[in-house]
């Protein structure tokens, strides 16, 4: 499995599927996954990164809920991963405006405030890079190589941080 | 198609008994897709075009079919045969079925991170604030 980006923020996902499905309404696909990480005795290989485990208290594993918009005609893939339970009403209700094809940008005054909330304290720098990355990003969303620009730069701004 | 879309009532019950289930186990996933419900070409001539439905799909990503990367005797321990579930949308009614979705998907997905367990009291953000009360 080729392993895709995962976008930095529900804001910037939103944004990019948003540009995805309005490119190919008919063939975009988006799947949410609600998973619990494998039990760390059974499984035989081990689970994709450690920063799924980072917050895990020791005894209750904890769930973890990524979306997923692909579309297979242009080979599209944008990732968001989160495992706050607050933010789950929000996502899905704007999965729910996207499957109308509701401009999504117009929840932009509320999702990066909030997304950014829950981001949480320690991140409090990287609340600018939402808007950078997706405007980056935005500019050639058709391409999939303006998705991984995106990456590499949220990626970068992390690394300097 | 395997399995035929079933109604909202339908379907709200069974993802919430699939959800609290894949909770309370603490292992395993819920896989929730969404598409665009192309109509046929059969349809194309009677339906007048417009916002295409949208074709909800749940399923607990359990395959009935052997894997044959995993070794058998693990697969035949659980038991359980796949849950598949998927109902259909009408672009005129998304926003009251997203409204229950979203209800549904929150109050099932008790697995996650919990706001208040571990608070880093995300400072004067409004919309996170706003969240939280709720």
């Amino acid at each position: 499995m080729p392993s895709s980006p995962y976008l930095p923020t529900s804001a910037a996902y939103l944004k990019e599927s948003y540009l995805l499905l309005q490119a190919y309404p008919d063939s975009t696909l988006i799947t949410t996954k609600y998973t619990f990480p494998p039990k760390p005795s059974k499984s035989s290989n081990p689970p994709t990164n450690s920063e799924s485990t980072s917050t895990t208290t020791s005894t209750t594993p904890l769930a973890s809920l990524v979306l997923k918009t692909y579309n297979p005609t242009s080979g599209i893939c944008l990732k968001y991963r989160t495992n706050k339970a607050a933010e789950v009403g929000r996502l899905i209700t704007a999965l729910g405006l996207l499957a109308g094809g509701a401009d999504i940008s117009l929840l932009d005054g509320a999702v990066p405030a909030a997304g950014a909330g829950a981001v949480g304290g320690e991140e409090e720098g990287a609340s600018v890079t939402p808007t950078t990355a997706g405007a980056a990003a935005s500019t050639g969303a058709n391409t999939g190589a303006g998705v991984s620009k995106g990456k590499g730069k949220g990626k970068g701004k992390k690394g300097k941080k | 198609m395997m399995s035929k879309p079933v109604g909202h009532e339908e379907f709200f019950t069974s993802l919430t008994n699939l959800l609290t289930s894949t909770s309370q186990k603490n292992r395993g996933s819920v896989y929730l897709t969404q598409k665009p419900l192309l109509p046929t070409f059969a349809d194309q001539t009677s339906t007048p075009t417009g916002p295409p439905s949208i074709l909800i799909r749940a399923t607990d990503g359990n395959t009935n079919a052997p894997n044959p990367k995993t070794s058998t005797d693990k697969k035949k321990k659980s038991k359980e045969s796949k849950v598949k579930l998927s109902t259909v949308v009408q672009p005129e009614e998304l926003e009251t079925f997203y409204a229950r979705y979203a209800e549904v998907c929150k109050a099932g997905m008790t697995g996650l991170k919990k706001r208040d367990r571990k608070q880093k009291k995300a400072k004067g953000k409004g919309g996170a604030g706003k969240v939280a009360k709720a």
